[in-house]
């Protein structure tokens, strides 16, 4: 991953990207992204830390031009921190027309997953509810599990002082 | 500047709108021309535009594209409101397309700096006769005979006020018209636009040719009167009106001064001069106002071509002009200075922004890449043409901005309007003196000082301005005044209103407020400042007006302007002499998208603050802190105590510098509160482009934005007064 890889992806999404997953691995896991969300992946950049806020939000990135805020997958889904390698990237994803980067320690593929494959996730045995709640469905790919992580609340549910603040922050805008 | 009723920007407006009307108007016709008949949006959507072009022109005093409009606008009027179903569809494109020809013919001479002269009697006649056809149904031609009464009021026309000069000479013109004639009042009209040309002052029996459609009937009843002040001979005017196939007979008689200020008075046949009611300058202005209103539907206030300077009625200065005549060259003077516009959606402005931000720092990534440290390396022609990179890129940066930037002409001018409307409503005489018009601000900025001025002008007025006998009696001038004024000053754009009338009334203040619960009762009254007295006035339900008018008094408004003008980092200071008059300074940040910020770091972070807020930069030993035992630090310089905010621990990052030699502190004011703060080191000024913090990050208490710097890392910028709450 030495390289910066981009993946052009129109937000429309074509049909030649239903069923398609960014996948990457967070701890032990692996996650699966809808493709349509992805807008790029880039290497790790510098981010300049905001003062009081989640210790999972790490900062904001200057990607081309934009100031997007930059979280971290690992801290996000409560695993221990690892320190950032050359394998880190971040994985830029538009959800409701606001961009947002996520740092995951390892990119690994795209796969197509078909909608049969997909399972919901298991309630039962499931006290983590943290975890439960990003995630939508499990896709199977062979032998292997992706857990397929739905962007909207990965970033937004359960924290409603965020929301709020999000709120405060388009009035002042306008 | 209130002497006259300044177009300058607003031709380019006028012509840039109109164009653009014209143009939507012109597609929705052709979209239609061969359905059976226009759907009801189109009919609604062409009223409205002719009804725009109508009144924007008429305030221009371009008569003929007023009178075409109108004309087209009374047929669409019909349309509306009686769907009659037998319309020529084809023949109504055809005039609809003929009329925006016309008007756009006219703009084009106007835009060309020539007079807008087109005759548009034809296209009146033309109009008047296929509206005549449509309401009879189509079976006659007999223009006679007028069916719904247009309840709309009737084309503005303005006069310019004479200035009589020894040449002048005045005539009573009576024509009349053959009984046959058809559309006597568009003949009528068409003399009388003939007689402009030459008229220093025009006034006209019965006053309403165009829009009223039983003129024409009274036209050839009682003939048509005109009352000239030229400075032709008589054998010139008829000359002028000429004797043509439907005019049976017209009478010029050269009269005297002071019979041509009594008006019509032809003897038996015209009407007495009591009907025509002539306004004495020296009655109140309430019997102006009424007899105006009555007399004059026009607005029209007639003036007394005296010797000297002529008195001027309330809001005439608005439409007075200084030369006889001037209108007709309102359009040369701005001659081959035409401004072509093209309306841009400002996202796309922003973006262009960005990316220009963008080329500035991979410029500047190219240029001082290390690849170019190799020794021995000769770089001379490399350093030639980055200097010429580095030029092109700082000018397109300029253009970009300039580009956000818009005068604040226009917002001036509505001002003058409201001015206007106010004076004229309350009775009041009032100069409205504008200065510094062309002062340059943010578009984005524009668009929320607007309302806000607006109460704030009004306000003046309303119940700065004393009524004319209080006036008198404390010995100004009858006449009040109003500056508004805007200057550039400290990176921050000064917008000022002031009166010379009564001022604020302190102790009446301080009761309001006494009641309202707003005092501390500890305190005497006199320790208050009149600046935190005048506060006030701007907390929410606070007037001190007993009277609620039409425009002030209930105690809303300067809550809401306060409101609007902190949301774009403005402040408002409200000053007050007593007796003399009071001055509210408004002051705003030039623009929002760029600042100049002193860039700094603290551990491994960069922050920005708005350099306008610092005061001084300070190096200190540790004897002058003084600590209190809860945390609390202050530091003492030159006998004054500021609290210490040691940014670093503020915000708890990392490696900052402990000791206070070590690093810098700053003295930051905010509307007079002071603060020292503790920062590692200083980088330098910049001048920096704001962005908001992503919504995403919750708020953070002294942030206000973020910046990308010059090394494409992103630096936050401090908000001075977040940091001192």
């Amino acid at each position: 991953m030495g390289e910066t890889s981009e993946l052009k992806v129109n937000a429309n999404g074509h049909d030649e990207q239903k069923g398609k997953y960014m996948t990457f691995k967070s701890g032990n896991e692996y996650f699966g992204l809808e493709i349509q969300y992805v807008n790029t992946i880039i290497q790790l950049q510098p981010i300049t830390a905001i003062p009081e806020t989640e210790d999972y939000i790490k900062g904001l990135l200057n990607l081309r031009g934009k100031v997007i805020p930059v979280i971290d997958v690992r801290l996000r889904f409560k695993q221990p921190p690892l320190d950032y390698n050359d394998r880190t990237c971040i994985i830029v994803i538009n959800v409701k027309s606001m961009m947002v980067g996520l740092i995951v320690e390892q990119i690994a593929e795209v796969v197509e997953i078909s909608e049969s494959n997909i399972l919901p996730p298991p309630s039962i045995g499931r006290i983590d509810k943290g975890h439960n709640k990003y995630v939508y469905g499990i896709g199977k790919v062979g032998d292997t599990v992706k857990l397929l992580l739905d962007p909207d609340k990965l970033l937004n549910d359960e924290d409603l002082s965020v929301v709020e603040s999000a709120n405060d922050m388009n009035m002042e805008e306008e | 500047m209130a002497e006259e009723f300044s177009t300058d920007g607003m031709l380019d407006i006028y012509l840039f709108e109109n164009e653009q009307l014209l143009e939507q108007l012109q597609e929705r016709v052709l979209e239609q021309k061969d359905a059976d008949c226009f759907d009801e949006d189109s009919i609604n959507e062409i009223f409205r535009t002719m009804h725009t072009i109508k009144g924007s022109s008429g305030i221009m005093m371009f008569d003929n594209i007023t009178a075409v409009s109108h004309k087209l606008e009374d047929i669409f009027y019909y349309l509306r409101e009686s769907h009659p179903d037998n319309v020529p569809h084809l023949q109504l494109v055809e005039h609809v397309l003929e009329v925006e020809d016309f008007i756009s013919g006219e703009l084009e001479k106007i835009r060309n700096g020539e007079q807008a002269d087109g005759d548009s009697t034809g296209i009146v006649a033309d109009l008047d006769q296929f509206l005549n056809q449509i309401k009879n149904g189509g079976e006659g031609q007999e223009a006679a005979t007028p069916v719904a009464e247009n309840v709309h009021e009737p084309a503005k026309q303005f006069y310019i006020a004479p200035v009589a000069t020894s040449d002048s000479r005045f005539y009573k013109i009576y024509i009349t018209f053959y009984p046959e004639t058809e559309m006597a009042n568009v003949h009528a009209y068409k003399t009388v636009y003939a007689l402009k040309e030459v008229a220093e002052d025009i006034l006209y029996s019965p006053e309403d040719i165009i829009s009223d459609e039983n003129a024409s009937e009274t036209i050839i009843r009682e003939g048509f009167r005109i009352l000239l002040q030229a400075q032709c001979s008589e054998e010139e005017i008829r000359q002028i009106i000429g004797v043509g196939y439907d005019i049976k007979e017209v009478d010029v008689y050269e009269c005297k001064a002071e019979e041509f200020l009594q008006g019509f008075d032809f003897g038996e046949n015209g009407p007495s001069a009591a009907e025509r009611a002539i306004i004495d300058l020296n009655a109140s202005v309430e019997e102006i106002e009424s007899k105006a209103d009555t007399a004059a539907k026009e607005g029209e206030v007639k003036e007394a071509p005296q010797p000297e300077k002529p008195k001027i009625a309330p809001g005439d200065f608005v439409i007075k002009s200084k030369d006889p005549g001037k209108r007709k060259t309102l359009a040369k003077d701005k001659k081959n200075d035409k401004a072509s516009f093209i309306s841009v959606n400002v996202s796309k402005m922003d973006q262009l922004m960005e990316l220009i931000g963008e080329l500035v720092i991979s410029e500047s990534v190219v240029l001082q890449s290390p690849d170019l440290n190799v020794p021995g390396l000769n770089l001379d022609n490399f350093k030639k043409e980055s200097a010429q990179l580095a030029k092109v890129t700082t000018d397109l940066q300029d253009v970009i901005m300039s580009m956000r930037m818009v005068p604040l002409t226009n917002t001036f001018q509505k001002m003058n309007r409201i001015v206007f409307d106010v004076s004229r409503k309350l009775g009041k005489d009032i100069d409205f003196v504008m200065v510094g018009e062309q002062t340059e601000v943010d578009k984005n900025i524009i668009e929320h000082i607007s309302d806000p001025l607006m109460h704030i002008v009004r306000n003046s007025v309303d119940h700065g301005i004393e009524s004319k006998e209080q006036r008198l009696e404390s010995g100004k001038p009858e006449r009040g005044k109003v500056t508004l004024s805007a200057k550039t000053e400290a990176g921050k754009v000064w917008i000022s209103v002031e009166d010379d009338g009564t001022g604020l009334d302190r102790e009446k203040i301080i009761a309001k407020a006494r009641k309202q619960g707003l005092l501390d009762e500890t305190k005497p009254d006199s320790a208050y400042s009149d600046k935190e007295v005048y506060q006030f006035i701007t907390l929410p339900g606070f007037s001190t007006n007993e009277q609620v008018t039409e425009y002030s008094g209930r105690g809303v408004g300067m809550d809401v302007v306060i409101q609007n003008i902190q949301t774009i980092g403005g402040t408002l200071e409200i000053e007050s002499k007593p007796g003399l008059g009071s001055t509210m300074i408004l002051k705003i940040p030039l623009t929002l998208a760029i600042i100049d910020g002193i860039v700094m770091e603290v551990g491994n972070s960069s922050f920005v603050m708005e350099t306008g807020v610092i005061k001084q930069f300070i190096r200190v030993k540790e004897d002058m802190m003084i600590h209190e035992p809860n945390g609390d630090e202050y530091i003492m310089i030159r006998g004054e105590a500021y609290p210490v905010l040691r940014l670093g621990k503020w915000y708890g990052l990392d490696e900052y510098q402990e000791s206070v030699e070590d690093g810098i502190m700053m003295i930051l004011e905010v509307e007079d509160k002071k603060i020292c703060l503790l920062v590692d080191r200083l980088v330098g000024e910049r001048e920096i482009v704001v962005k908001p913090i992503p919504s995403y990050i919750k708020k953070v208490k002294g942030l206000s934005g973020c910046t990308q710097l010059g090394d494409g890392s992103i630096a936050l910028i401090l908000d001075a007064a977040g940091l001192i709450e």
